[in-house]
């Protein structure tokens, strides 16, 4: 830190045209640095939005045969049971809806899932992921 | 994939997928023959060898083109390993990298016009997924002991919807194979179809006169689809090998 800075003559909250300049000089190089950081995360973006966009793809496709799964792993478990003990058709519906709730555990398992590891990824703002114009 | 049989008619889309005897053999009283099925398994077999250790033959310290696409893969895997597992998970890269590279590798084969796409059969996935799951079965029995049971007995639940819980919870680890298998075996076969479908709408429309006119409309809905299939084909390699990923994990800290 300069030494004039509570020199004669300066009143307080001013400063002397020689410390003028000098932060001026600052602003200017912090300015630069703050364009270059800049610059540097959009290119970083789009990569970062790729891969949540990816990640969201596959958690897409996986959803509908997780909750499919578990419904006909219910059902199967069902018949064959009734099928021993010759009971059809009751444990056969106990466990199709067994299965769908299982299915529907699942599906909120992998979308809780899903959430956490996106919230992480973007620090937690979502839905800035694509840059605005706005912004700028 | 799309032009045999023009006969006018919609050329059959399932006629792709037939499995034919290359050497016929049978071993105790089984059909053991080798098949189509079995020739692109050895093709993308050799192909993942051969493109790694030929990638991997300078072992330069500024990578060659090849050589990073190798790294490249090595990296993108072992990335999700350790993002799912934690470094503890690195033991089971092999296993990891093999399936991932494996899946891909037959699927992007099956792209090829007129390849077979071992993928779109559910004995080849439903396969993969058992290994997958008979793995995290024994894991979590000897790392874990009786405790990996807890895993069906979510902690702070009331008593008296325990059982059903359990169900529940038993039911869903179950569904894991089927839904794992179905996934993948689903995805290649329905895309397969909807491409060679899609093909022989050109055929008909070109044979039908007039309407031979908006027979560039399913021409662009077929590249169109063969673009979605080439991600398809990732994104099925990627979810098979995260879901592997998830299990193991599950496997190795049961009781979340």
């Amino acid at each position: 830190m300069p030494d004039e800075r509570n020199g004669e003559g300066v009143g307080r909250g001013e400063i002397s045209p020689a410390d003028r300049a000098k932060f001026k000089q600052r602003v200017g190089d912090l300015g630069k640095q703050l364009e270059e950081a800049r610059s540097q995360q959009a290119e970083n973006e789009p990569a970062r939005d790729s891969a949540i966009r990816a990640r969201g793809m596959a958690y897409g496709l996986r959803m509908a045969s997780e909750l499919v799964g578990a419904v006909l792993v219910g059902g199967l478990i069902g018949y064959f049971l009734d099928q021993a003990l010759g009971s059809w058709p009751w444990l056969f519906l106990v466990f199709f809806l067994l299965g769908f709730a299982a299915g529907v555990l699942n599906v909120i398992r992998g979308f809780t899932r899903l959430q956490a590891e996106i919230k992480e990824a973007t620090r937690g703002d979502i839905g800035h992921a694509v840059p605005d114009d706005e912004d700028d | 994939m799309a032009s045999e049989g023009a006969s006018g008619g919609m050329p059959d889309p399932i006629h792709q997928f037939e499995i034919k005897r290359l050497i016929p053999m049978e071993l105790f009283g089984y059909d053991a023959s080798f098949t189509n099925s079995s020739l692109f398994m050895v093709i993308a077999v050799a192909l993942i060898v051969g493109f790694l250790l030929f990638a991997m033959r300078g072992r330069a310290l500024v990578p060659s083109r090849t050589q990073s696409l190798a790294e490249t893969s090595y990296e993108f895997v072992a990335g999700m390993t350790r993002e799912g597992m934690g470094e503890q998970g690195m033991k089971f890269f092999p296993l990891i990298f093999t399936l991932f590279m494996f899946i891909f590798t037959l699927n992007m084969l099956g792209m090829i016009p007129g390849a077979f796409t071992v993928t779109s059969h559910i004995v080849v996935t439903a396969g993969l997924a058992v290994l997958v799951f008979v793995t995290v079965l024994i894991l979590g029995f000897a790392k874990n002991g009786l405790h990996f049971l807890k895993l069906f007995v979510p902690s702070g639940v009331p008593i008296y919807i325990l059982p059903l819980v359990t169900m529940i919870e038993i039911i869903s680890f179950l569904s894991r194979p089927v839904s794992h298998s179905v996934r993948l075996f689903a995805n290649m076969l329905a895309g397969h179809i909807t491409l060679k479908v899609f093909a022989g709408f050109i055929i008909m429309l070109l044979g039908a006169g007039a309407y031979g006119a908006i027979a560039p409309l399913p021409l662009l809905g077929a590249v169109a689809l063969t673009a979605l299939e080439f991600l398809v084909a990732f994104l099925q390699a990627y979810v098979f090998t995260m879901l592997t990923i998830m299990y193991l994990n599950d496997a190795l800290h049961p009781g979340h």
